[in-house]
């Protein structure tokens, strides 16, 4: 256990089980070559992924099955050779590998996943690397929370934040 | 990225190229079924990026600018069923 400071936790005791590496960084953070997987029940079906050294840096994931439940995963052969995993095959998600989409928000009402480039983390070397598809099945701005404006849903867009049991 | 507009089309075979302005020449170097390889010959300063990574670093920027967490908070009220 070690603890890092974190950008929305303070600072929390972290298991090295949930350190990965980052050899190549992320893309437009590639610096960055470690990061900490954050996953409490408090936050779900949201998950963090938190620079070590940078206790600014805080991305917003979800698990890709749960941005979207029939995900097909694509890892490039190369990328799959930098993660240390098997090149013939794509890896098992859950056993193998865990499988993040980094969220954005654009506003309070709309939320997308990048299902174009899912942050693909080797369970067993706890290494990771953002898995840039070479097709275009998907989306870098999936909505996994749809704007209301565009689908009529009945959110009631609510002007008073937050949730107390959250903030 | 570039703005909108025209998109030029034209027909090259493996071995032929093309030039953009007077100092970038693109080769179509060989054509397979897991797609066209390219050479560009251009000067070390110009930036030259597959286009998803470039979306990749714009949507990354995205992700990481100070959303507070008020805004994760809501979010995760309308993702739970």
């Amino acid at each position: 256990m070690r603890p890092v400071e974190t950008k929305h936790f303070g600072t929390l005791p972290c298991d090295d089980g949930s350190v990965f590496d980052f050899p190549q960084g992320l893309p437009a953070f590639e610096e960055e070559k470690s990061f900490v997987l954050i996953e409490a029940p408090e936050t779900a079906p949201l998950v963090f992924l938190q620079s070590m050294a940078r206790a600014g840096l805080c991305f917003a994931a979800l698990p890709i099955l749960a941005a979207d439940e029939t995900y097909q995963l694509a890892v490039a052969p190369e990328d799959l050779a930098a993660l240390g995993l098997e090149s013939g095959r794509q890896p098992a998600l859950g056993r193998e590998v865990t499988v993040l989409a980094l969220v954005s928000l654009h506003d309070e009402l709309l939320a997308t996943a990048n299902l174009m480039a899912p942050v693909v983390l080797n369970v067993k070397l706890r290494r990771g690397l953002q898995a840039i598809r070479r097709d275009a099945r998907y989306s870098h701005q999936y909505p996994v929370v749809p704007h209301p404006a565009k689908t009529n849903a009945a959110w009631p867009p609510e002007a008073v934040c937050p949730p107390e049991d959250l903030c | 990225m570039p703005a909108g507009g025209l998109m030029l089309v034209l027909r090259r075979r493996a071995g032929e190229s093309f030039l953009i302005g007077d100092e970038i020449e693109v080769e179509l170097l060989a054509v397979t079924q897991q797609g066209a390889k390219i050479g560009i010959r251009a000067p070390k300063e110009t930036i030259v990026l597959r286009k998803e990574l470039k979306i990749t670093q714009q949507q990354n920027a995205q992700a990481a600018i100070g959303v507070s967490f008020c805004d994760i908070a809501q979010t995760i009220k309308k993702l739970r069923p």
